[in-house]
């Protein structure tokens, strides 16, 4: 007993005591969480002034700020002995007690900012309060407290901070070059500036100014004042949404086929704070989806609004990370509003399902509204008087369908259905006529009392009618095996068939999908299937949705199916590994029946690309085709993955390149 | 070797072994065509390695040898001559001579010791039939063989020898057709066997050229000897011996796809009907590929729509009085095998929508057709 008693002292013994650290080494601890670079400085400063109502801050910084920062601002300013308790540790006025975390709309809280600042640099805090005659100035040399006296300024605060990390080598040694230290305070002052529009900002490195912004009315010119009119320009406005909790959604996003080949111009703020959400970031990809190609990143400015009671930004040394209490939801609203913009500019729709009431009304209806959608210019709708021209607008898909397709005249009408067609009938022509031979074919009117509808036994796709039109690309050639070459009204066109093949198929079986008339072949030997136990349970949950979707599976025992029907567009070959594909989708939660419309979105790529045969050796005709049939799609700019169908090579392009303008 | 032809014989047998070749053959060899001459006759050998075509044509032989040349160039060279008399000299190495009126040929060659044999087996079973037949039956039948190369067992034509009977089926698994007819099958000749489509092609060409063919197939192999007509003056003589792979394999059990029961039955125009759906057809697209056929009282009611091209109404009369029934197909199910019967009237039977709809004739032959469903 003795014994022991003995040794567990000598144990206690051994190692050290446990002291209390002083605050000095606490700071420097702290600093190496908050203050990791210069650019977080330069963050945690600017935010301060920002918190203080400052209009104006400048910034000024050397040799990526590790010699010096300096941030002004004409803010609230502090009071002399203000000054001092705000470099004590803890010390804020933003907060009072731990509840008010719960409501945070300031960007700072937690008091630690300051005094670790001071902690790792020499250290000189001027302020002044509009209502006191003189200032304060203290000066703090790595932590340690060297003088505060009055001095002479303008109200606001001018801090200094220069020979950073100076009293922590190790620090000191892990930063990267001045350039790439300047790069992120640049980038970190460009994103403050956009979430403060309202807030005039100079940024000036090394004697020379960055960027200054005068105070703008909108976000749109503090975009353009801030990221260059290019950017400006390939942005559109995305209209103001609101959801639960507070959310409300504004912004500008890339235009279709914009995209960036990082995700640095992916820029989202929540409340005002810059933050790099995994949740919005990948809202903004999945929204994107097929609108820019693959391995490519959309560009975009959110502005989310939420209660902040909705949200956790104390997860965070630098606040760089937030967590949304319920992320979902917050997802799906990003992720609804931004495709609803992108498919309202693109004009793609798959749940536009044409509910004919009457014949005439219906033709006059969807006359009317191609009409619309192809004098509609997509571009400047909701953006309020942009204060600086948008100088190179990316092809929108109107864009591209005024320069490439003739507008109908008023007098052709696309085809309705109607029963006397006797001009269809005749044998010479073929069913593959060209659409433009139908100016003359088409049956003249549509009288009402035409009876039967045959929309009663074929429901109409969603697709509209095409309207004739004339295709005027000329075949040139095949390139390799994938290309196709046209001359163009605009000049050399390039086609990737196979894209092109992929995106005709793809709104083809989303149009199916949409309209819910699935011809499905029946099969004389059913096909035996046999899924691991995982993968049924995964298909008996979605049994119902996947023979909505032209399946016909019948039990056969336990983990045995028989497919005894297939959609008639899908190749029989193609039909069991397609299923396979599909239910291991749904297994995995990749596609979702309850979201109908991304499912079919998904559904359908998956068939135009992995399912539906492609023959790449296609004759002349078939390739000029493919291309007429491409032009018709919604979206002819690119494939279901997203890859660009077509490239152009205008013909000012050409003539440039020969050296004649 | 050395030899004197006509030209237009020499023509004649080389496009009997010409579709064989490839245009794209992995080894040289196999695009050249074997050439042996020996008593009064000509052989003219080609392969792939899996189907290989012979034929003999009579020629005037000075010097009997071998040697292999470029068979569709040769082919296109004879067919140019300008005078029917040819001469061909092989005697200097694997060079030959081409030479006729006032033009001359030198073409380079193979050894003829390189050109792989033709495979020989042991004749397990043996078929003497008549060639215009099969050519009927075969084209009865063959549109139907998948062109799936995934489902490589439908890539054929069935041919089953049983019950005295001789029955080729072949399906793709949406529609399946099968023609009969009785032969004599002795006990222990009993078999069958999946013809490949391409051999299945070669056959149809070269079939009709004379009275029989003898058909002889192992497990692996099948052989046809085509007899050539006495009379003939084509040059071609003897008969064409055309031996293939088989493709295989179990061939489904067609039979229980086959309708047990007939429900409802009528009797068509074959012509009238095929060009009723013909039309039908002519405003379907690849989106909406299929027409309605709608049987009500003495009406059959062909229809085809779609939203690009419209829609289209066909009727014509027949005698049926029961239950109403419509049901969709392929167009193109529907007129392959209407185009390729020869009988001026067909029974079409059907039940309901869901169920196969079947073509019959009074001779043994049937198309079972999957129907399409539409929702």
């Amino acid at each position: 007993m003795i014994v022991a008693l003995a040794d567990s002292i000598d144990s206690l013994a051994a190692p050290p005591r446990i002291r209390v650290l002083p605050d000095r080494v606490i700071n420097q601890i702290a600093a190496g969480e908050v203050i990791e670079r210069p650019a977080a400085v330069v963050k945690e400063l600017v935010e301060n002034s920002l918190d203080a109502g400052a209009t104006r801050v400048e910034v000024e910084f050397r040799n990526g700020g590790k010699s010096y920062i300096r941030i002004e601002d004409n803010g609230s300013g502090m009071s002399p002995d203000d000054a001092l308790i705000a470099l004590e540790r803890h010390a804020t006025s933003k907060l009072r007690e731990a509840d008010d975390l719960l409501k945070i709309t300031s960007l700072g809280f937690r008091g630690e900012a300051l005094p670790s600042i001071a902690s790792v640099s020499r250290f000189t805090l001027k302020t002044r309060r509009p209502d006191w005659e003189h200032g304060t100035e203290i000066f703090i040399n790595g932590g340690k407290f060297i003088h505060q006296r009055e001095c002479g300024m303008p109200a606001g605060t001018r801090i200094e901070v220069a020979h950073l990390f100076n009293s922590v080598p190790a620090r000191r040694k892990f930063l990267k070059t001045d350039n790439t230290e300047a790069a992120h305070i640049v980038h970190l002052m460009r994103l403050l500036a956009v979430a403060r529009p309202r807030t005039a900002f100079t940024l000036i490195e090394d004697g020379r100014t960055v960027f200054q912004s005068p105070e703008c009315p909108t976000m749109t010119d503090r975009v353009a004042e801030i990221w260059g009119r290019q950017v400006a320009g390939e942005l559109v406005e995305l209209p103001v949404a609101t959801g639960e909790n507070g959310l409300r959604l504004t912004g500008l996003i890339g235009k279709p086929g914009v995209g960036r080949t990082t995700r640095k111009e992916m820029i989202a703020l929540v409340n005002g704070r810059a933050v790099d959400s995994r949740t919005l970031n990948y809202a903004l990809i999945e929204g994107y989806h097929t609108f820019i190609p693959k391995g490519r990143y959309p560009l975009a400015f959110l502005f989310l609004e939420i209660d902040p009671a909705a949200v956790d930004v104390n997860i965070h040394p630098a606040k760089r990370e937030i967590r949304f209490r319920d992320e979902g939801a917050v997802r799906r609203f990003v992720l609804t509003h931004v495709q609803e913009r992108l498919r309202e500019l693109t004009g793609f729709s798959l749940n536009t399902k044409a509910v004919p009431e009457t014949l005439v009304d219906e033709a006059a209806r969807q006359a009317d509204a191609q009409l619309r959608a192809r004098e509609a210019i997509p571009e400047p709708r909701e953006i309020p008087t942009p204060a600086y021209p948008i100088t190179k607008p990316k092809p929108a898909s109107e864009d591209f369908r005024a320069k490439y397709i003739p507008k109908p005249t008023p007098t052709t009408r696309p085809w309705t259905p109607s029963k006397a067609a006797p001009a269809q009938n005749s044998v010479s022509e073929s069913k593959e006529s060209l659409p433009s031979d139908e100016d003359d074919s088409a049956p003249q009117n549509n009288a009402p009392d035409a009876v039967p509808l045959p929309s009663e036994d074929f429901p109409e796709p969603a697709s509209l009618p095409p309207e004739p039109r004339r295709f005027r690309w000329r075949f040139l050639g095949r390139l390799k095996v994938d290309y196709a070459l046209f001359e163009t009204e605009a000049g050399l066109t390039m086609l990737r068939l196979r894209a092109a093949h992929e995106r005709i198929w793809f709104e083809r079986i989303a149009a199916y999908f949409a309209s819910q008339s699935i011809a499905r072949q029946q099969l004389l030997f059913p096909l035996p299937l046999e899924f691991e136990p995982r993968a049924t349970a995964a298909l008996q949950d979605h049994l119902e949705w996947i023979d909505a979707h032209g399946f016909s599976l019948e039990e056969f025992g336990r983990n045995f199916y028989r497919l005894q029907a297939h959609p008639d567009w899908l190749p029989e070959a193609k039909a069991e590994a397609f299923l396979r594909d599909l239910v291991d989708r749904l297994r995995e939660g990749e596609i979702d029946p309850r979201r109908t419309e991304l499912a079919h979105e998904q559904l359908a790529r998956l068939a135009a690309t992995r399912a539906v045969r492609y023959d790449d050796d296609l004759p002349e005709a078939a390739i000029t085709k493919l291309a007429e049939q491409l032009l018709e799609c919604r979206q002819p700019l690119a494939c279901p993955r997203g890859r660009p169908t077509i490239v152009e090579l205008s013909s000012g392009e050409l003539r440039k390149r020969f050296g004649l303008t | 070797m050395k030899f004197k032809i006509h030209r237009d014989h020499f023509a004649t047998g080389l496009q009997q072994v010409l579709n064989v070749v490839g245009s794209r053959a992995t080894m040289p060899i196999l695009s050249n065509v074997l050439i042996q001459a020996e008593g009064n006759q000509l052989s003219l050998t080609t392969t792939n390695l899996d189907l290989g075509i012979r034929c003999r044509i009579q020629a005037d032989v000075e010097v009997p040898g071998g040697i292999t040349l470029p068979v569709r160039k040769l082919a296109t060279i004879v067919r140019a001559l300008p005078n029917a008399e040819v001469e061909f000299d092989a005697s200097s190495g694997n060079q030959a001579k081409i030479t006729s009126g006032g033009s001359l040929f030198r073409m380079m060659g193979i050894s003829e010791d390189e050109f792989p044999p033709l495979p020989s087996f042991a004749d397990q079973h043996i078929f003497n039939l008549q060639q215009d037949e099969i050519v009927g039956m075969l084209k009865n039948v063959s549109y139907a063989q998948s062109k799936d190369e995934n489902r490589y067992i439908l890539n054929g034509v069935f041919f089953q020898f049983k019950e005295n009977q001789l029955t080729l089926v072949a399906t793709d698994g949406r529609r399946l057709a099968l023609c009969s007819k009785e032969v004599e099958v002795a006990e222990g000749n009993a078999g069958d066997l999946i013809l490949p489509a391409k051999t299945v092609d070669e056959l149809q060409r070269l079939l009709g050229q004379g009275d029989t063919v003898k058909i002889t197939f192992s497990d692996r192999q099948v052989a046809f000897e085509i007899q050539i007509a006495k009379d003939d003056d084509s040059g071609l003589v003897d008969s064409i011996y055309l031996v293939s792979k088989i493709v295989e394999g179990k061939y489904p059990d067609y039979k229980q796809v086959i309708p047990k029961e007939t429900e409802n039955r009528i009797k068509i125009e074959r012509e009238l009907l095929a060009e009723c759906v013909q039309r039908a057809a002519l405003v379907t697209s690849d989106k909406n590929n299929s027409v309605k056929l709608k049987l009500t009282n003495n009406l059959l009611e062909i229809t085809g729509s779609s939203p690009e091209y419209g829609d289209s109404h066909e009727s014509m009369a027949i005698s049926y009085e029961a239950a109403e029934v419509t049901v969709a197909f392929n167009p193109q199910f529907l007129l392959d095998p209407l185009k390729a019967l020869a009988q001026d009237e067909v029974y079409f039977e059907f039940k309901d929508e869901l169920s196969p709809g079947v073509f019959k004739t009074l001779d043994s032959f049937l198309c079972v057709i999957m129907p399409l469903r539409l929702n």
